[in-house]
């Protein structure tokens, strides 16, 4: 069976949100890791998850401004910003690693992040005009 | 401490083509300190390496561990093994590290991966800040504990210069304080501005870098053979 992409999942809202979740396929392409705060998130860990084969990687967390442990989420996004950097330096498709941020409620929202990081997987490099910085995400405009 | 940086990624990688088999050592004391070459970053870049490898097609065993320390003889005995099966070494050590770990695997290649930068301080998590130039002749004293030679960007001293401006540095007027700035602010803090008005002679400075390297021996110290 081919490697699936790992979703770090914060407990307090991307892992509620992926348990609401009703498309089966959904969550066969993802194995959820639950974190108690994508805080946690190390750059390492990160990385060491694609030298296992996985095909991507994503930190789902609380918004920026409301991580339950304050600054959490604004944490993550560093070392997933470094992460991609890393990537890139190293000649990888920086798209493998990617941050959203969701809250309980968004099963909708993460379908939608699951489909597009397997269309991105899937495509290759994504075009520039659908990368979208962890930045905007981070600040829920991207519903 | 002694802080570094790591160098470009692409620098490391063109210095480690056709490597076989490649150590990469962390060093747990300075480098530690200021995140640039522990045993985390030592798997990262062991990690990037392996990634950049498979993705080009490039056949190398990259192993990684880390020791207490890179500038003392007796913190390479864990790794020796691994070192002898290495075809080289990355080090992840201060500058002085690298030198010294070369030294004693003489006949190994022993590859730096960090830029050594300065002796500093932790000013918060994440910033580091110079503040010793090891110039083997300390005048903190008469600077309220505050270095010209370190601090000032001229290591002027009989200071300041007329590029202060609002306490800030010629150099980098945006992000660099003058360093006679804050010696003045901290003598006047502790009433001993008077200080000041001693002129400071030429110094020697043959006990800095312009001695050539440094050595010390303490006799008393120092193990019969």
């Amino acid at each position: 069976m081919d490697k699936r992409i790992v979703a770090f999942c914060c407990e307090n809202s991307a892992l509620r949100a992926a348990q609401n979740v009703e498309d089966p396929a959904v969550l066969e392409a993802v194995e959820l890791v639950r974190l108690p705060c994508t805080g946690k998130v190390e750059i390492g860990l990160l990385l060491q998850c694609l030298e296992r084969g996985h095909p991507g990687v994503l930190v789902l967390g609380c918004p920026v401004d409301n991580c339950k442990f304050l600054r959490g989420s604004s944490r993550a996004r560093k070392r997933v910003d470094m992460t991609r950097k890393i990537l890139k330096e190293a000649g990888l498709d920086e798209e493998r690693v990617r941050m959203d941020f969701l809250s309980s409620l968004d099963a909708h929202k993460f379908q939608r992040i699951v489909a597009e990081m397997r269309a991105r997987l899937a495509a290759g490099r994504p075009k520039d005009a659908e990368e979208a910085p962890a930045e905007e995400a981070a600040k829920g405009g991207r519903r | 401490m002694i802080t570094a940086v790591q160098k470009p990624f692409g620098e490391i990688y063109s210095m480690v083509q056709g490597v076989p088999r490649l150590l990469v050592l962390g060093c747990g004391t300075c480098v530690t300190v200021c995140m640039a070459g522990g045993e985390k970053e030592a798997g990262i870049l062991a990690s990037a390496l392996r990634l950049a490898n498979r993705e080009k097609g490039v056949s190398m065993e990259v192993e990684t561990d880390t020791i207490e320390r890179q500038c003392d003889r007796e913190f390479f005995d864990p790794v020796r093994e691994k070192v002898e099966k290495a075809d080289a070494v990355l080090s992840m050590a201060c500058g002085v590290g690298v030198q010294f770990c070369s030294e004693v695997f003489a006949g190994k290649r022993v590859l730096p991966a960090l830029n050594t930068r300065f002796y500093g301080t932790t000013e918060q998590q994440g910033v580091w800040a110079e503040r010793c130039a090891g110039c083997g002749n300390c005048v903190l004293d008469r600077f309220g504990g505050v270095c010209p030679v370190a601090r000032c960007s001229k290591s002027l001293l009989n200071g300041p210069c007329g590029g202060s401006q609002n306490g800030m540095c010629e150099v980098d007027p945006k992000n660099l304080q003058c360093g006679w700035q804050l010696i003045y602010d901290r003598l006047k803090l502790l009433g001993l501005l008077h200080l000041l008005e001693e002129n400071q002679p030429a110094r020697d400075w043959s006990t800095g870098r312009d001695g050539g390297p440094g050595k010390i021996v303490r006799e008393d110290m120092v193990l019969d053979s």
